[in-house]
């Protein structure tokens, strides 16, 4: 029914990441994320930016699965970020306290650049 | 004088994964149809995915189904549209609820869902008892 959630990862220099989500983040999109998101955090990787302009919707579940991201990666001095949220989801992720612990940018190439998320 | 469109839906839902896509789909070409902007049907959307999923995820009800009725109206290019998302269940305790999604963090999921919607809609009315919860929004808009 929905177009299930596919992920691609792209690593930047030795402790960086961005995570391209495209589709619906529930309760499995969600999962699938930070299936990633912890290999990567195992991996080494401190900055992780989730690019979600293929995404436009991300509900309740998503969102608990994604603070539990951003948690993690505090719990192990990092930082999760994010970039291109449709207004809706930037208002949800506001709402939801998420702009308190990660920072949303506009779009990538700023994310990048404020990030250091060298290539 | 004034021109009025009027337009209703009743749905009948089962308890299925993802079936929160099929009722803000349903709903959000109707809100189009009536001239909602696309930013204020995206919200009333999350809305209406949020009230399915507090259904499924929460309600226990023993026929499995989501009831859902969307009623819009336009009266010179301004638009209401009303939606009532029910399900059977054992309902909830609303004031729990809002007391448990003051807190940031993993540990406090429940009331999420319930803030979306109150964020999204002009206006919500949350009837819950032991024989089950009907949430009715309200969304205005502009023509787009």
């Amino acid at each position: 029914m929905t177009d299930e959630l596919r992920l691609a990862v792209e690593r930047r220099g030795n402790d960086g990441a961005i995570l391209h989500t495209k589709g619906y983040i529930n309760n499995v999109g969600g999962e699938e994320i930070a299936t990633r998101a912890y290999e990567l955090l195992d991996g080494g990787v401190r900055t992780l930016l989730l690019d979600l302009r293929e995404t436009k919707i991300v509900n309740s579940i998503g969102i608990s699965i994604l603070i539990e991201i951003i948690e993690k990666a505090m719990e192990r001095n990092g930082r999760v970020a994010f970039c291109c949220l449709t207004p809706v989801i930037h208002k949800t992720f506001h709402i939801m306290g998420l702009a308190n612990y990660a920072k949303i940018f506009d779009s990538e190439e700023s994310a990048i650049a404020e990030l250091g998320l060298a290539a | 004088m004034t021109a009025t469109a009027e337009r209703q839906m009743e749905l009948t839902l089962p308890m299925v994964p993802d079936i929160e896509i099929a009722a803000a789909r349903a709903a959000g070409n109707m809100a189009r149809e009536l001239g909602l902007s696309t930013e204020l049907v995206d919200e009333m959307t999350s809305a209406i995915i949020e009230a399915c999923i507090n259904a499924c995820e929460h309600s226990r009800s023993a026929d499995n189904r989501i009831y859902v009725r969307c009623v819009g109206v336009s009266s010179d290019g301004n638009p209401r549209i009303d939606i009532w998302i029910s399900d059977h269940g054992r309902g909830f305790d609303l004031t729990e609820v809002r007391a448990r999604r003051q807190q940031f963090g993993a540990l406090h999921k429940r009331g999420r869902g319930l803030q979306i919607i109150e964020a999204h809609m002009d206006e919500v009315e949350i009837n819950s008892t032991p024989d089950g919860t009907t949430i009715h929004m309200v969304k205005y808009g502009k023509k787009s």
